[in-house]
């Protein structure tokens, strides 16, 4: 298994918002993870890149494992080695704004994985290029479309060498006309056999790249399935009606 | 042109040099050693205020309090006129250097302090999320961009010290404006020799001004308009 969670759970104060997450996933697969908004995918994608500490459980990416513990502070180092095994994509970019877009793409290299300055230009490049950014090089983030923005904020994650990609709606902030192109580099990787998770709320797109899908409410994964089982014949009532719900909206 | 004029003329003149000479011996190398070290120590309490030793963040808002709530001159009479009571005699130049550093970093380190929690937090996880310390975060991603918020507050600061080191004229120094009080015992035009102090000051805020504008400028190259 490339990533195993075991009873996850992350609590705010009172407010426990992850109640014992249990999740796997292979190497080379897609999980893809809708629910209502308020439900905890934000919060589980946090987790799993310790953005936020879990209250308790275990994660497990690659090699490299921590166990979380209510009231104990995990090991600084044992985070940062966690944290390189993922590549995390945000919805809001979050791109560094006195950076190039190379820039961008060499600094984890540079800081995190002390590549020479060579190195990690020459592998910035050509991640520049498999998002289709090779002349925005030399360009700000500023100067860029939303989608731009996002394609160098894949290729800034893939950067660091991540065994696992996270994506929290990498498409929720773009234009219509330019949630395509992100969607197509998204494609491309999983076509590759990128081990990923990607919230998401296009359900075409999930059901396209996804090889399971696992519906969160409340902080509990409801049911997970494959895509056809899924969104064909669900099992559960709450997701039928989330399903339902949304092609309401679509409508 | 009539007696009058030519001796005010002769005297504007006379007196030129000599108060350049100050200005450019004392008043700035005073403006700028303290505020280099007054903005090192400005970030570093800004930096501790921030972290997480509680006792450290403590005596620096201490420090902080201090030196907002009491007037800059009384600072500079305590450090030259009543430290040597305890036995601590610091030199002119030296004693008015440590003034100003204390208030430039004071002054300074809430300026920073903003700057810093103002620069999203997203851009504190995108680079935990790349596997960066937060030592490396704060000095690649989050004191970069600070600095650029910091360049109009802190060249404010920059310039009101320039004119605050006419303070040190009190504890002896000759800097731009004691000298022109020396040359007005002398010859008697007060209004003349300080309004050419004042032009001098004048001038070399406006230079200073300039500098702050490309400054901004610079920081601008990544940033939406
Ligand atoms: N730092 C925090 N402090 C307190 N509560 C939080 C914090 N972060 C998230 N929450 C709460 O946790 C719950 C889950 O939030 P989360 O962002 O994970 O939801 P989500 O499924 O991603 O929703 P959305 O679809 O709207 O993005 C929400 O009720 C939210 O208010
Ligand atoms: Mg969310």
């Amino acid at each position: 298994m490339m990533l195993e969670v075991q009873n996850l759970t992350k609590s705010f104060g009172d407010a426990s918002v992850l109640n014992g997450i249990d999740l796997q996933l292979e190497q080379g697969h897609v999980l893809v993870i809708i629910g209502p908004s308020g439900s905890g995918k934000s919060t589980l994608l946090r987790c799993l890149n310790v953005l936020e500490t879990p209250t308790s459980g275990t994660i497990a990416i690659g090699a490299q494992r921590i166990r979380f513990e209510p009231g104990s502070k995990p090991k600084h180092a044992e985070v940062l080695l966690l944290r390189r095994q993922t590549g995390m994509v945000f919805q809001a970019y979050h791109l560094f704004p006195h950076m190039t877009a190379l820039q961008n793409v060499m600094e984890g290299q540079i800081t995190a994985l002390r590549r020479t300055k060579t190195e990690a230009e020459t592998r910035a490049l050509s991640l520049l290029e498999k998002v289709g950014l090779t002349d925005k090089a030399d360009a700000y983030p500023h100067q860029l479309s939303g989608g731009q923005q996002q394609r160098v904020g894949i290729a800034r994650a893939m950067s660091i060498d991540p065994k696992l990609l996270l994506f929290d709606e990498p498409t929720s902030a773009l234009d219509p006309e330019l949630v395509r192109e992100v969607l197509k580099v998204i494609r491309q990787l999983a076509a590759e056999g990128r081990t990923m998770i990607i919230v998401t709320h296009e359900m075409r797109f999930a059901r396209d790249v996804a090889d399971r899908i696992m519906l969160i409410d409340d902080g509990v994964i409801v049911e997970e399935g494959p895509p056809e089982q899924l969104f064909g014949s669900p099992r559960h009532e709450r997701t039928r009606q989330f399903l339902s719900k949304l092609s309401e909206n679509y409508n | 042109m009539s007696d009058r004029t030519e001796r005010l003329l002769h005297i504007f003149i006379e007196s030129f040099m000599p108060l350049l000479k100050a200005g450019l011996l004392f008043t700035v190398p005073l403006t700028l050693i303290s505020f280099a070290l007054g903005l090192a120590l400005a970030i570093a309490t800004a930096l501790v205020r921030l972290s997480d030793f509680r006792a450290l963040a403590e005596l620096a808002r201490f420090y902080v309090w201090i030196i907002r709530g009491t007037p800059l001159l009384v600072q500079l009479f305590i450090i030259f006129y009543g430290l040597p009571s305890i036995g601590i005699t610091i030199d002119a130049f030296p004693a008015a250097v440590i003034g100003f550093t204390l208030s430039v970093g004071a002054y300074g380190s809430e300026i920073i302090r903003a700057a810093i929690i103002s620069i999203p937090r997203g851009q504190w996880e995108a680079a935990y999320s790349l596997g960066q310390t937060r030592l490396t975060t704060l000095r690649r991603i989050i004191l970069p961009q600070a600095a650029r918020v910091s360049v109009p507050p802190l060249s404010n600061s920059f310039i009101s010290l320039v004119k605050d080191t006419s303070l040190a004229a009190t504890v002896t120094l000759t800097e731009m404006f004691r000298k022109g009080q020396e040359i007005t015992a002398t010859v008697y035009e007060p209004l003349l020799i300080y309004c050419e102090v004042a032009l001098i000051y004048l001038m070399l805020c406006t230079v200073l001004s300039a500098l702050q504008h490309r400054l901004e400028r610079y920081y601008e190259r990544y940033h939406a308009k």
